[in-house]
This record gives C-alpha cells, sequence and structure tokens, in this order.
C-alpha cells in the first residue's frame, strides 16, 4: 500500500485544536497551567516547529539511539574505565550523574505539562516527544552509573541527591523548580527549553562528549551524545511561541522569563559545569577552556538566537560577560575546600602544569585565585591539614543558593548584595540574582538557605558532623581531594625549584 | 549579652563567611574571630599588620573597642575586615 510522506499529512494531523462546546475555552485550558497571557486559542495555531517527528518515526529513531549507547556500554564494561580513568574525570561523572540524572526525569512532568496544557498544538505533539525524551534521559543516567555503586558509593548519589539537603542539590532543586517545575506550559517552552537547553545544554552535553571521548570514556560520550540529539530537537519548543507572544503584545513578559531562566541557569553551570571543565578534566583531555565554551556556545550563539525570535539581549549582558572571567574559579574553590559537604571527590587542579594552563587561558589567575591556592598548597604540604578545612558556613545567595564569592587576592572585589524585604534581609551574590528575586518577591521569600536553615537551628548538633548528616552523607560518600594531594606537592616543589 | 552572627567578607578572601559572635565583643574581637576563618587558610597572613573592621560600602571603619551590641549592625548585615598598617596588635 502506497503511504503518503509524512509532510503531505503531518500540518493536518497535528492540527488537533477544537471549539470546546461544553466547557469554556479556560476550562480546557486553565490560564494558571496553560500560562496563555490572554491569547485566545487560534492565535496559538500559527506555532510552526522547526523539527518536525511523527511518533513512529520518533520510536523507530530512539530505538536506534538506546540500542547504539546500551551497545557500547555492554562492549565497554570489561574496559575497567572506573580502575584506569584519572580520578578527576571519574569526579566528573560523580557531579553530572548526581545532579543531572533525576532532573532529567523531573522535566518529563514538565514536558508533560507542555503536552496537556500548551495551546499550540505543534508545541504539544513535539512536548509529548520531548516527555518521552526525559524519561529515557533519566533512566539511562540512572542506568549507566548503577555498575560503578557497588566499587564505589558516591555513585550511589546518582539516585540519591536530589532527596537530600546537600547544598549543591538544593541548589539544583531550587533553580530547576523555578525554571521548569513550577511553571506554566508557556514559562516551561521559554525558561527550561529556549533558554535553560538552547542557551546551556549544550555547554554540560556537547563540551562534556568532546571531553568525555578525549579522556577515552566511550561509554560516557556515547551516552550524553545520544541524549543531547535529543536536547536539540526539544529544545526548539521554545522558540516558535515567542513569535506569537511578540505578535500579542507580550514581548516584555518572554523577554522577562528568559532573562530570568538564562541568568539562573548561569549559576548553576559556573559552579557545576566551570570546575569541571577547567580543574577536573585532566589537563591533557581538555578541549577548550570554560571561558571558550562559553564564549561560542552562550554568547555568541545564544546571543543570536535571541535576536533571530525577536528579543534583545538581557539587560546584566555586560555582567554575565564579566562573571565569565572569574565566577566559576571561586566556585571551584569552594567547592574543594568545602570538599566533605559533596558527594564527589573534587581535583584541586592546582598543579604546577595546570596552573600554567590557567594562567594561559584566564591572564592574571596566579595573582588572583592563585593566591588563595599558595595558601593551601603550603598548608597541603606542611601536614596542617586542619588548616586546609573549614570551620564555619559560607554565606549563601537567597537566589542560586550558592556561596557568594568573587574574585580574591590583591584584585579583592567580594560583595554582598543585601536586600531588605519585609522585615528580613536577604543576601545575593549579584545584581541578577537580587534581581530575579525582584521580579516575584512572593515566589521566593519564604525559602531559606542552607546558613538560613543552620541559624533557624535545623541542623543539630551545629557543627560539621551535624550538617554532613543534614546532608545526607555518610562515611564512604563525603568528598576528599581526588588525587590524594599530589598536586601540592608538585606545586611546592616547583616552587622551590624557582626560588633555588 | 547574646550571640550575634554577621556575614565577614574578608580582604583577600574569596568567600562571604558566617561569623558567631557575640554583642559583647569589640571590633577588635570581631576582626580576630574573621581572621580565624580566613587567615593562613586562604589568605597569607601579614606579620606587623592589623585589623579594622567596617561596615561593607563605608570607608571609615568602627572604633576598635567599639562593642558589637552598640554598633547599629544587624544580624547577619556584611562587614569588611580590612588589614591596616602600620601595625596595630590583634
Amino acid at each position: 500500500m502506497a503511504t503518503l510522506q509524512r509532510m503531505d499529512w503531518y500540518d493536518i494531523a497535528r492540527t488537533t485544536n477544537w471549539t470546546p462546546k461544553y466547557v469554556q475555552e479556560d476550562e480546557l485550558f486553565p490560564p494558571e497551567l496553560s500560562g496563555t497571557m490572554g491569547i485566545p486559542l487560534e492565535k496559538w495555531e500559527s506555532y510552526d516547529e522547526p523539527f518536525k517527528q511523527s511518533y513512529p518515526e520518533y520510536v523507530k529513531v530512539q530505538r536506534e539511539k538506546d540500542a547504539g549507547a546500551y551497545s557500547v556500554k555492554a562492549a565497554l564494561e570489561r574496559s575497567k574505565i572506573y580502575e584506569t580513568a584519572d580520578p578527576g574525570w571519574i569526579s566528573v561523572l560523580k557531579a553530572h550523574y548526581g545532579a543531572i540524572a533525576r532532573e532529567e526525569y523531573h522535566a518529563s512532568q514538565s514536558e508533560a505539562r507542555m503536552a496537556r496544557f500548551g495551546k499550540a498544538p505543534g508545541q504539544r505533539n513535539m512536548a509529548t516527544l520531548g516527555m518521552m525524551d526525559e524519561i529515557r534521559h533519566g533512566q539511562i543516567q540512572l542506568f549507566f552509573p548503577h555498575e560503578h555503586v557497588s566499587k564505589d558509593r558516591q555513585f550511589d548519589w546518582a539516585h540519591k541527591a536530589m532527596d537530600t539537603n546537600e547544598w549543591a542539590a538544593i541548589a539544583a532543586r531550587h533553580m530547576f523548580d523555578d525554571i521548569f517545575a513550577a511553571r506554566n506550559a508557556t514559562e516551561i517552552g521559554l525558561m527550561l527549553t529556549f533558554a535553560f537547553e538552547t542557551g546551556f545544554t549544550n555547554m554540560q552535553f556537547l563540551g562534556l562528549a568532546a571531553d568525555a571521548a578525549e579522556a577515552g570514556d566511550w561509554t560516557f560520550s556515547s551516552l550524553i551524545s545520544s541524549i543531547q540529539t535529543d536536547e536539540s530537537r526539544h529544545a526548539q519548543i521554545g522558540g516558535p511561541l515567542i513569535p506569537i507572544l511578540v505578535a500579542n503584545g507580550k514581548k516584555a513578559e518572554a523577554q522577562k522569563l528568559i532573562d530570568i531562566a538564562l541568568w539562573r541557569s548561569w549559576k548553576l553551570f559556573s559552579v557545576l559545569t566551570g570546575p569541571i571543565m577547567d580543574y577536573y578534566t585532566p589537563l591533557e583531555d581538555r578541549k577548550q577552556s570554560f571561558k571558550e565554551f562559553m564564549h561560542e556556545w552562550i554568547v555568541t550563539q545564544f546571543e543570536r538566537a535571541l535576536v533571530d525570535v525577536g528579543l534583545e539581549r538581557p539587560w546584566y549582558w555586560d555582567q554575565l560577560l564579566d562573571e565569565i572571567e572569574w565566577q566559576h574559579h571561586g566556585m571551584h574553590i569552594g567547592v574543594w575546600f568545602w570538599r566533605p559537604t559533596v558527594w564527589w571527590n573534587p581535583a584541586a587542579g592546582a598543579s604546577p602544569e595546570e596552573r600554567a594552563w590557567l594562567e594561559e587561558k584566564y591572564p592574571g589567575w596566579n595573582a588572583t585565585f592563585g593566591t588563595v591556592w599558595d595558601v593551601i598548597t603550603e598548608n597541603v604540604v606542611k601536614g596542617d591539614m586542619a588548616q586546609t578545612y573549614p570551620e564555619t558556613l559560607p554565606v549563601i545567595c537567597n537566589m542560586c543558593q550558592l556561596p557568594v564569592n568573587a574574585t580574591p587576592g590583591p584584585a579583592w572585589r567580594v560583595r554582598d548584595v543585601p536586600h531588605m524585604h519585609e522585615g528580613r534581609l536577604y543576601h545575593f551574590c549579584s545584581e541578577g540574582c537580587k534581581w530575579v528575586f525582584e521580579q516575584e518577591p512572593s515566589r521566593y521569600e519564604g525559602h531559606l538557605t542552607l546558613v538560613d536553615r543552620f541559624l533557624a537551628g535545623h541542623i543539630q548538633p551545629m557543627d560539621l558532623g551535624g550538617a554532613l548528616k543534614y546532608m545526607g552523607l555518610a562515611p564512604g560518600e563525603i568528598g576528599d581531594d581526588a588525587h590524594n594531594y599530589a598536586w601540592a606537592h608538585a606545586a611546592h616543589a616547583e616552587r622551590l625549584k624557582k626560588a633555588s | 549579652m547574646a550571640l550575634f552572627p554577621l556575614t565577614s567578607n574578608f580582604e583577600g578572601d574569596f568567600v562571604l563567611q558566617l561569623v558567631a559572635v557575640d554583642t559583647d565583643n569589640t571590633m577588635d574581637e570581631v576582626a580576630s574571630a574573621a581572621a580565624h576563618h580566613s587567615v593562613n587558610r586562604r589568605v597569607a597572613d601579614r606579620p606587623g599588620h592589623g585589623l579594622r573592621v567596617r561596615r561593607q560600602g563605608v570607608k571609615e571603619p568602627f572604633p576598635r573597642t567599639l562593642k558589637v551590641g552598640e554598633s547599629g549592625l544587624h544580624p547577619m548585615e556584611c562587614i569588611e575586615v580590612i588589614w591596616e598598617a602600620p601595625a596595630s596588635p590583634r
């Protein structure tokens, strides 16, 4: 039997809007779930998704993708990547799985919300496929690390992290809840797919895939490449919504939602992806610096994407460009110094060769962030390990939930951005985070940072042991230096050599 | 006399930190408490230098003997702890 080509029937098949007869339009598409800003049903029918796929095509392609990734894993299970890879690379895997796997599954619920409540038929169709994508991403990124759990309990955090009060998990949850879990169909399209996935997922998945291949971890490389092909499709859900919003007088609303999501995504990537790329990945396997990736994938490409859909650069663009130079270096020191509080073993990345690479990529690194590593290095070499650990908590931003930090040393520029709201003093790391809060204070005001919780007596006893217990970190799971401090002795020897 | 949390921004360090002091503590004692969490951990000591405490954004430091409870600081307000030369022992 002759079959029609997809494009001969696709438009008719996905024209699934109808005129409701027994209920009002707002009952069929409740505004609080659809988020349609008063724009009537027929206006959404001009939505035209750039990537069209039918369900049978989807199933066929996805089956092939899964077969590819799982067969690479099966073939390489005896390759002993866990035993042979650099410990810094193992930390990349642990940090990635813990922060991402369960949130992928979470994202499937938001895709489902778009699939049901989006007023645009094309959006609903694409989101149906996106929903299944995210279920796949959740499952595959829980299954792949599972083979390592019996050897290393930190890999159990792929599944466990999001059920804990560990600080990085709180930061990730706060951001993901804000940009998709607690948003309506239009907001999810703009904030999750357009801002986060178009803007930033490329960083985590394309960048890491390149580094994984260099590191010889073909299992992880094929896994995340497989995921990225889905992301590049369903990331396109949000874009076609924007011309509809702009044409119906809602440009400012669209711009604001994207600006919020992009800023929040940036902060999370500065603590997750920045240290992974510039410190954990073995030096010889680094394809580009985090800053170079950011400029290629965010500054250039995302800016172009914004202009293409009729929007402007976010108001904080210059601040973002500035932070790309330094923010992740401070985040990295924070993670390393408070290392018992993470589920992976941070790689310091401060050997002589690594410091030379950092200085080349970030001129002035040695005179700023390097001064902190100088003190840490000397303490390690002296055996004064107590001084390489904290005895208090960092102050946490009330928006991004990350330590408030900036450039140290003679160019010291650390600043609190305080904000008094209804009698409570809030602390922000940046004007960007404060601005997000001010857009909808009632949305954020009730949340307590880890420090707020400590001061409120939620963490008992009020010491490191109490904090680790509160965060769900058991012995055998708490982080330590990935390379057993070998880098410090190398750095010290290099300094002595230069002095002699 | 009561426990009083402050946000410490120590000159040369990279991060804001929680520092628990007492309303009866002097500014010199506050500086010392803040230094405990920064100096020789991530900030090199500066022998012979003293430390002063000031409100963020204010150039003049607090008097060294001023008590926290009399300073007008809010709980968790950000203080800057800055090096001072020549020496004033801490």
